[in-house]
């Protein structure tokens, strides 16, 4: 049975599948770092575009599925937006020129503009993330954290295994409020609901550790954490390719700040 | 043990197999706390003192969780992950890789995703695992116990190409003896504290100590049957059982209260997940329909994957069909168990996992039992007489104040139908009820569910182990979601409808 969506993954050859994760990483974290920066909505709407149309030309991602899976930070994106716009400290500044008056509600155009650029920021965070990590699958991401940035394997592959936990969790999580229905143990009023939800998460977690030692013992039975030096099946190498990707996706960032600023 | 041989480890559960076999590759004591005495040497290493990692370079174990031991996302992924930790060079593991693979016959997997395969082949990647590292002892603990009958004859088949080659040294701990039993040039006994029984051939072992391991509650392999005055390895019950179904084609039903209105219908039911794995839409079970009367048990068999765990969620009402109804007889006539409120639904319904941990809501098994009693009027608390009496009928009343996490596999197996029968269900839905018990363990639950059955209660139990079909009255077969058969053990066993059939008959 299965409780979680499919992963969304590339479903074809494109440029940015053909990178190291790292590179993409340092691209992704480049974009971030600018767009958090002080500016007028100009910055994260030219990183929007370009973003978008990275994601369309460059990503390999099955573009039909992207729409679903960034709905829930769209809307995040719009009402923060919206939210932003209404309670405004502009909209009760005299000075500042009003675009809407409607009885006892007024609106600044600096209220409007920093709605649309706390928006577009977001979309751009929604959109990074995309494209740095639907683009890595995460045997990729690990192999690359760990040859080009020295990052502990331990962690990184035990990161892989613990990954492959997650769906198993999901069913024992439906497992045990499934037999606490059964068994007539429906909790009544908040205090019992709380209870409840408190008694499954303690036996998701007993059976959590039980599968991660069992986990654990298997990886050390396999030599996993030996002093010897680790070979690697999957190398991960920077290219031409890389430094392209590299300074074009750094020079987009700089430009939209320039031009957008 | 000479090198090459192959060695099968029995015992009754709680006998230390598991531990013996995690110690022939150091993870006892290097891993796991404990006292350690004695000496192990694996060729000329002794265990206990050379470091884990030199250890984990000589001998190699499999599990029986799959879904424990595989670490990486794809297959030959999985298969490297063994040789990057002891530092092959990447073209020695270039080569070696798709040779393990081709050795347990995942030669065209290189590319797959380790989680989209099945039970079997995760079993036999689990094994290309720890044979690519060239290990001298190969150890594997239970490696079928979580697998349907035709993934379980997969593995032993290699097992037993592996074994031919005598380029290894085998020790196989099993509780499906049939199968292992002809792979064994030595076999090891132990009994029921870990204490060593007898060691030395086959045949020799088993002539002189087959009735003591039966006396102890283990299995016994049928091989052994003569030797240890039982008809098979099944056990009294179990074969009892096989013999009255043999005599019983004469009579048209072999159900016992056909009579009765049926407690539980299910009419056409389809069940979709929204995130199919074989694409969005592809139901899960389609299309089942059956009905069960009071007093009937029911077996209900099917490869992994074909949708038993899926049926019984519907059953419970736990998952709404997409179409088709579930009924039950309930106090106002036939309802939808999905939409009867929680105390209803506990005198209707009962629900008991192969993985009973996963249902324990209390700190004590008098607690646990206790909990799903009616707390109107008078509280019923762990002290309460029905309480004592279930565990009292169920054989844990010395543990009513033990905690519920600390019982052995066993003893948690009965508290979760204790716990699940408290209510009086008219029918209980069982996920392998005897799965991981020795044949001791897996009476006793037989033997309980029994009890309830000449109550009157309904029992449909999701079972991969065909010595537990002939002790049902009818079976109940799935095959990719769909129902395949409907009808007597006796004839499911005759001709089992699917291809290759041999597994599936015990």
């Amino acid at each position: 049975m299965s409780f979680l969506p499919a992963p969304l993954e590339p479903v074809r050859p494109a440029l940015l599948t053909r990178v190291a994760p790292v590179t993409r990483l340092v691209v992704g974290i480049a974009w971030l770092v600018v767009v958090v920066l002080p500016a007028g909505p100009g910055v994260p709407l030219a990183l929007t575009v370009a973003g978008a149309a990275a994601l369309g030309l460059l990503s390999g991602l099955p573009l039909a599925r992207v729409p679903a899976r960034l709905a829930p930070l769209g809307l995040a994106a719009l009402g923060l937006g919206v939210l932003t716009v209404l309670v405004n400290p502009a909209n009760g500044d005299p000075a500042a020129p009003s675009v809407l008056l409607a009885g006892p509600i007024r609106i600044a155009g600096d209220a409007i503009a920093a709605g649309i650029t706390i928006a577009l920021r977001l979309a751009v965070i929604a959109l990074v993330s995309v494209l740095v990590f639907a683009t890595s699958d995460p045997t990729g991401l690990a192999d690359s954290l760990v040859q080009q940035w020295h990052a502990p394997y331990r962690f990184a592959y035990g990161t892989l295994a613990a990954l492959r936990i997650v769906p198993l969790l999901a069913a024992d999580w439906a497992a045990s409020g499934g037999v606490q229905r059964l068994r007539g143990i429906e909790p009544g009023g908040v205090g019992g609901r709380i209870r409840s939800f408190g008694r499954r998460l303690l036996v998701l977690l007993v059976t959590a550790i039980r599968r991660a030692e069992r986990m654990a013992l298997a990886m050390d039975a396999r030599g996993f954490d030996a002093d010897l030096p680790r070979g690697v099946y999957r190398p991960v190498r920077l290219g031409r390719l890389d430094l392209l990707v590299l300074v074009a996706g750094i020079g987009v960032a700089v430009a939209a700040f320039a031009i957008g600023r | 043990m000479p090198a090459g041989s192959v060695l099968l480890v029995i015992g009754p559960s709680g006998s230390g197999k598991s531990t013996l076999a995690r110690a022939f590759v150091g993870l006892v004591p290097h891993e796991m706390a404990g006292t350690w005495s004695g000496s192990l040497r694996v060729g000329e290493m002794d265990v206990a003192t050379t470091p884990m990692q030199r250890v984990a370079a000589r001998a190699g174990i499999v599990f029986q969780e799959p879904e424990s031991q595989l670490v990486m996302p794809r297959v030959e992924d999985e298969v490297a992950f063994g040789l990057e930790n002891r530092g092959w060079t990447r073209d020695a593991m270039l080569a070696r890789v798709p040779e393990a693979l081709e050795i347990v016959g995942l030669g065209g997997f290189r590319r797959r995703s380790t989680a989209a395969l099945s039970g079997g082949e995760q079993q036999r990647l689990a094994i290309a695992d720890v044979l690519a590292p060239l290990p001298g002892l190969l150890v594997l603990d239970e490696p079928t116990a979580n697998l349907d009958p035709p993934g379980m004859e997969q593995v032993f088949e290699r097992i037993a190409s592996i074994a031919a080659t005598r380029e290894r040294t085998l020790v196989v701990v099993e509780h499906r003896l049939d199968a292992a039993l002809p792979l064994a040039d030595l076999v090891l006994l132990l009994d029921g504290t870990g204490r060593q029984i007898a060691f030395g051939a086959p045949d020799e072992v088993g002539r002189a100590h087959a009735a003591e391991l039966d006396r102890l509650g283990s299995w016994v392999p049928r091989a052994w049957s003569a030797w240890a005055g039982r008809p098979g390895d099944a056990g009294d019950r179990v074969a009892s059982a096989v013999a009255a179904t043999a005599g019983e084609r004469a009579r048209p039903s072999p159900r016992p209260d056909r009579a009765g209105e049926p407690v539980l219908e299910a009419a056409a039911v389809t069940v979709r997940y929204p995130f199919a794995p074989g694409g969005i839409g592809r139901p899960a079970v389609e299309d089942v329909s059956f009905s069960l009367c009071p007093g009937e048990r029911a077996a209900l068999v099917g490869p992994n994957g074909s949708g038993k765990s899926t049926l019984l969620f519907a059953l419970a009402g736990l998952r709404r069909p997409a179409s088709g109804t579930v009924r039950v007889a309930g106090a106002g006539g036939r309802v939808d168990p999905s939409r009867l409120p929680g105390r209803q639904l506990a005198r209707t319904l009962g629900l008991v996992f192969q993985n009973p941990e996963l249902g324990f809501v209390a700190s004590t098994c008098a607690g646990e039992v206790a909990a799903g009693l009616p707390t109107s009027g008078r509280s019923a608390g762990p002290g309460d007489s029905s309480v004592a009496e279930a565990l009292r009928d169920f054989g844990l009343a010395p543990l009513a104040d033990e905690n519920p996490f600390r019982l052995s596999e066993g003893e948690q197996r009965r508290l979760s139908i204790a716990a699940a029968s408290v209510t009086r269900p008219a029918v209980l839905l069982l996920d392998e009820p005897t799965f991981g018990l020795d044949r001791r363990g897996a009476d006793a639950v037989v033997t309980l569910l029994d009890g309830l059955r000449a109550a009157g209660q309904a029992q449909i139990m999701a079972t991969h182990d065909p010595r537990l079909v002939p002790a049902c009255d009818r079976v109940i077969a799935l095959d990719a979601g769909r129902l395949v058969f409907d009808g007597t053990p006796r004839a499911f066993l005759d001709a089992p409808p699917y291809r290759p059939a041999g597994p599936w008959r015990p």
